[in-house]
C-alpha cells in the first residue's frame, strides 16, 4: 500500500481517538506514526498493535505516577502516554536518564525521543533489550523495530549516529494494520442520516443551476 | 517613502472575531494573485499537450505550464453527466469534469492510470506524482446559453455572463496528501510552490482554459460551419466558480499557525502602508482608480442570502462614503492611509473597513508583496509541547487568547448548541444540533470533533487555576491528558497571536459562512454568495488574462473590472 504521510497522520489521529484516547494524545499519535513512516518504519502498524491493547480504558495504570524516579506503571507502560511525557520533560534528561520499566510497543517512543533531541539540540539514545535507536531529532539510526514488548527502556543524552535510516516522502503501511486503524477511526464517524444530510451540511437549496 | 512612525498591527481581539473574518476581501497577497504575478514575471509558457474530446464533449485533455524549473500539467477528463446526477454536494458520485494536477508531463500510461482513478475522485487513488485532485460541474444557467449562442454563430449575452460569472464551478479541490496526492512538504521548497495553495490555484487557472476550449468544442460540434468562438473579451469576464461547504471551516481551527500567518501578513501589510508619511500622486491615482473599478465589481455582486444582502447594502453605502471622504486632496495630508483607516474604523461597517484595507495595499507592491513568502507554515516543532513551561505562564497564554471567553456560560444551551462531527458519508465535516439530533442526544460524545477551542481552553484554565503556578505543564498533563490539545494551542498562541478565532464556534448563532469567507478571501475569491449559513459560492479568476494573454501589465489588477468604454 502506498499513501501520503498526511494520510498516515489523519488515520492515526482518528483511530487513536476512536480507541478512547484524549484528542491531544491522538495528535501525538498522529505525529509519531508519521515520523516513523518518514524514517521507513511502519509507524501505522505499530500504532495499530498498540491501540488493540485497550490501554485507554484505564490510562492511569499505564503511566508512571510521577515524573521523578524510574517510570513504572501499575500495569505495562503505554508508549504513547509515556512518550508524550518523555517529550514533555525532555529537560529532565539533562539531569539523568529516564529509566522505564515494562513498555508495550517501545518503537513508538522513538519519535518522542526525537522531539527531545531537537529541543535539547543533542543526540538521544533509546536502548531496549540491547537494541539501540539514536537520533538527533532529524536523523535516525535504529533497527526496523524494537520488540513488541520489553521489560525495560533507557533513554539518555548521547550516542553516535550509525547507519542512517532513509527519509521517505511516502508510507507503505501493512494493510492489516491499516484496516485496524480504519475500523477504530470508524467509531468517531457519525452515521449517515437524512437529518444529518440536510441539517448538518446545510443543504436543501438546489445546487444544480 | 518615509516610514518615520511605527503603526502597530491591529490587535487579534479586533481582527479575529468571526463577524470581522466574515468581511474579509481579496488583496494583493491573495494566493491567485501571487501566482499570476509569478507566472508573468517568470515568463511561464503554456501549451495544450492533448485535446481528445469527442462530439459529445467527452474525452480528455492535458494543459502544461512550463515554469523556469519544471513543468506541471492539468489532466482533464470531460464526462457526459445526466442532468439529474449533477450536484455540488460532497456526497455526489459523478461530475461533468474531473481533474488532476500532475507533477511534470504525463506519459500515455500516466494518463491511462489517472483515467482509471480521477473520474471517481474520493473513490480513486492517486500517487506522489499528483499534486491536486478536483472536479467541476457545468452551470446549467450559463452553459447551454453559451453553447447555443456560439453554435448559432452569435455571442452570449454579456449581462447573463456577468450575472453567473462562470461556465463551470469546482466543488472540491483536494491536495496536500489527500487521496494519495503528494504532501505539501514534498513541494514546499520549490519557489513556485512555496506560497500556500499554489498547486491548487494553478490547477484552477488551467481548468479555466480547458472550460473555454470545451464550450467552444461542444458549440462547434453542434453548430458546424455556423459556429463561432467565444469573444475573448467575454471569455475574460468568466471565472471558475466554486461551491464550498463546511469542509473548509474546520481547516482554520486545525491549522492555527497557517491561519495566523495569513492574517498576520495582511495585518503587517496594512500597518506598513498606514505608517507611510505621504502618498505619491501615482499612488493616489492608482488608489482612486481602483476604488472605481472595485466598486463596479461590488455592483455586480449578487446574493439571495439575507445576511449577505444586508452586508452588500452596507458596503455599497460605505463605498459612497469612502468616495466622498477620499479625494486626491485629502490624500495629500500627512499619514493619509492612517487617517483613512482611523476614519473608517469609526464610520464604516466591517465590510467597508476591510474592503478599504485591502484596496489601500494596491499601490504598494514593493512594500508588501515580499510578505507572501511568510504565509506558509513550515514550522517543524511548533506543535511540540514545552512541558517545562510553568503553569503560571500557561495560564497567561490562555488569558491572552481566550480571556474573552471566560465569562461565557458554557453550560447554557445556546452557548454549546452546536457540535462539529465527521459523517461516515465520504468523511464529510458537518455541524450538528447537540440537543436535537439523534446522534448526540443518545448521550454519546464520541462524534464531537475538537473544534471548540474556546470552550476547551476555558475548561483547561479552570483546572490550571487549582494548581500551583510554579509547577510544570508536564506534571499537569500527566494528570490531565484531556487538556493536552488546549495546552498545545495555548503554547502555539505565543508565536501565533492571530491563530485563534475570538468567537464561540459552537454557539447557536454561529455562521460558518464567516469561516469559509475568511479562508476563501485569502485564495482571492470574489462575489461571495452564501446559499445557506454553511455553504457559499464564489468566483475565482474572473477577469484574469488567459495563459496566452498573460503579461506583466495585466498579471496583477485583473481582479478589478475595467469600466465599460
Amino acid at each position: 500500500m502506498d499513501c501520503s504521510l498526511n494520510e498516515v497522520d489523519l488515520i492515526a489521529k482518528r483511530a487513536t481517538r476512536g480507541a478512547g484516547y484524549a484528542w491531544g494524545m491522538a495528535e501525538e499519535a498522529a505525529k509519531a506514526a508519521r515520523w516513523l513512516c518518514s524514517r521507513d518504519i511502519d509507524g501505522s502498524n505499530e500504532l495499530a498493535r498498540l491501540l488493540q491493547k485497550g490501554f485507554s480504558s484505564n490510562p492511569t495504570e499505564h503511566v508512571p505516577p510521577d515524573i521523578d524516579g524510574d517510570w513504572k506503571g501499575t500495569e505495562i507502560l503505554c508508549p504513547l502516554m509515556a512518550g508524550a511525557l518523555l517529550s514533555d520533560c525532555a529537560v529532565r534528561l539533562k539531569r539523568k536518564p529516564v529509566i522505564m520499566g515494562r513498555v508495550a510497543l517501545p518503537t513508538i517512543l522513538i519519535p518522542f525521543g526525537a522531539n527531545a533531541a531537537r529541543m535539547l539540540e543533542c543526540n538521544i539514545s533509546i536502548e531496549c533489550e540491547g537494541k539501540l535507536a539514536i537520533t538527533d531529532g532529524i536523523e535516525l539510526s535504529a533497527p526496523d523495530a524494537f520488540p513488541a514488548e520489553t521489560d525495560g527502556v533507557a533513554v539518555k543524552i548521547g550516542g553516535v549516529l550509525g547507519s542512517l535510516r532513509s527519509h521517505c516522502t511516502r508510507a507503505h503501511p501493512d494493510l492489516a494494520g491499516w484496516k485496524i486503524l480504519e475500523s477504530l477511526a470508524d467509531k468517531i464517524y457519525a452515521p449517515a442520516t437524512e437529518q444529518s444530510r440536510l441539517l448538518g451540511a446545510g443543504a436543501g437549496v438546489s445546487d444544480n443551476d | 517613502m518615509n516610514t518615520a512612525v511605527r503603526i502597530e498591527r491591529r490587535q487579534p481581539s479586533e481582527v479575529m472575531q468571526l463577524k470581522r473574518l466574515g468581511c474579509l476581501h481579496q488583496c494583493r497577497l491573495s494566493f491567485m494573485r501571487i501566482l499570476t504575478r509569478r507566472m508573468a514575471r517568470e515568463h511561464w509558457r503554456f501549451t495544450r499537450h492533448l485535446f481528445d474530446i469527442n462530439e459529445e464533449g467527452v474525452g480528455r485533455a492535458v494543459y502544461v505550464a512550463h515554469t523556469p524549473s519544471r513543468p506541471y500539467s492539468l489532466i482533464a477528463f470531460a464526462h457526459d453527466l445526466p442532468n439529474e446526477m449533477r450536484s455540488d454536494r460532497v456526497i455526489a458520485q459523478a461530475w461533468d469534469a474531473t481533474f488532476a494536477l500532475f507533477d511534470g508531463i504525463p506519459t500515455p500510461s500516466d494518463i491511462h492510470r489517472l483515467e482509471q482513478n480521477v473520474p471517481f475522485q474520493e473513490a480513486g487513488r492517486l500517487f506522489e506524482s499528483e499534486l491536486s485532485l478536483s472536479r467541476a460541474n457545468r452551470s446549467v444557467r450559463l452553459w447551454n446559453h453559451v453553447v447555443d449562442a456560439l453554435a448559432q454563430g452569435g455571442q452570449p449575452d454579456a449581462e447573463h455572463i456577468d450575472e453567473v460569472g462562470y461556465l463551470m464551478r469546482t466543488t472540491a479541490v483536494y491536495g496536500s496528501g489527500k487521496f494519495g496526492t503528494a504532501d505539501f512538504e514534498t513541494i514546499a521548497e520549490r519557489n513556485e510552490m512555496h506560497a500556500p495553495f499554489q498547486a491548487e490555484m494553478l490547477s484552477i487557472y488551467l481548468t479555466r482554459s480547458f472550460v473555454r476550449d470545451l464550450v467552444e468544442r461542444v458549440a462547434s460540434n453542434r453548430g458546424g460551419a455556423n459556429a463561432t468562438r467565444l469573444d475573448p473579451v467575454l471569455a475574460r469576464r468568466l471565472g471558475i466558480g466554486n461551491s464550498t461547504g463546511l469542509g473548509m471551516a474546520p481547516f482554520l481551527v486545525h491549522h492555527p499557525i497557517l491561519f495566523n500567518n495569513w492574517i498576520m501578513v495582511r495585518e503587517e501589510a496594512i500597518a506598513r502602508v498606514r505608517a507611510l508619511e505621504s502618498a505619491s500622486s501615482e499612488a493616489c491615482d492608482m488608489f482612486c482608480d481602483l476604488i472605481e473599478r472595485s466598486a463596479l465589481s461590488v455592483e455586480q455582486w449578487r446574493s439571495d442570502h439575507p445576511v449577505q444582502i444586508e452586508k452588500l447594502t452596507e458596503l455599497r453605502g460605505d463605498i459612497c462614503r469612502i468616495k466622498k471622504f477620499t479625494s486626491r486632496e485629502s490624500l495629500r495630508q500627512d499619514y493619509p492611509w492612517n487617517r483613512l483607516m482611523t476614519w473608517a474604523a469609526g464610520t464604516l461597517a466591517g465590510e467597508g473597513q476591510e474592503w478599504l484595507a485591502s484596496l489601500m495595499l494596491e499601490p504598494y507592491g514593493e512594500l508588501v508583496d515580499g510578505l507572501a513568502s511568510c504565509m506558509s507554515d513550515i514550522s517543524r516543532d511548533a506543535s511540540v509541547i514545552n512541558g517545562a513551561m510553568s503553569i503560571k505562564t500557561a495560564r497567561k497564554l490562555i488569558e491572552g487568547s481566550f480571556g474573552w471567553a471566560f465569562d461565557i456560560d458554557w453550560e447554557a444551551k445556546e452557548n454549546c448548541a452546536r457540535a462539529w462531527y465527521v459523517s461516515e458519508e465520504k468523511l464529510e465535516p458537518r455541524l450538528g444540533e447537540r440537543f436535537e439530533e439523534d446522534i448526540f442526544t443518545n448521550g454519546s460524545t464520541n462524534f464531537e470533533q475538537p473544534l471548540a477551542p474556546a470552550r476547551d481552553a476555558v475548561a483547561a484554565y479552570k483546572t490550571l487555576e487549582q494548581w500551583d503556578g510554579e509547577r510544570t505543564v508536564a506534571e499537569f498533563l500527566l494528570r490531565y491528558p484531556e487538556h493536552r490539545h488546549s495546552l498545545r494551542r495555548a503554547q502555539i498562541s505565543a508565536r501565533a497571536p492571530y491563530g485563534e478565532i475570538h468567537d464561540n464556534t459552537i454557539s447557536a448563532t454561529l455562521l460558518p459562512i464567516d469561516m469559509l469567507r475568511a479562508k476563501l478571501s485569502f485564495f482571492g475569491a470574489t462575489h461571495f454568495d452564501p446559499r445557506s449559513d454553511r455553504w457559499v459560492r464564489i468566483r475565482m479568476y474572473a477577469g484574469a488574462p488567459y495563459p496566452d494573454e498573460l503579461t506583466a501589465q495585466n498579471a496583477d489588477f485583473w481582479v478589478y473590472p475595467e469600466a465599460a468604454a
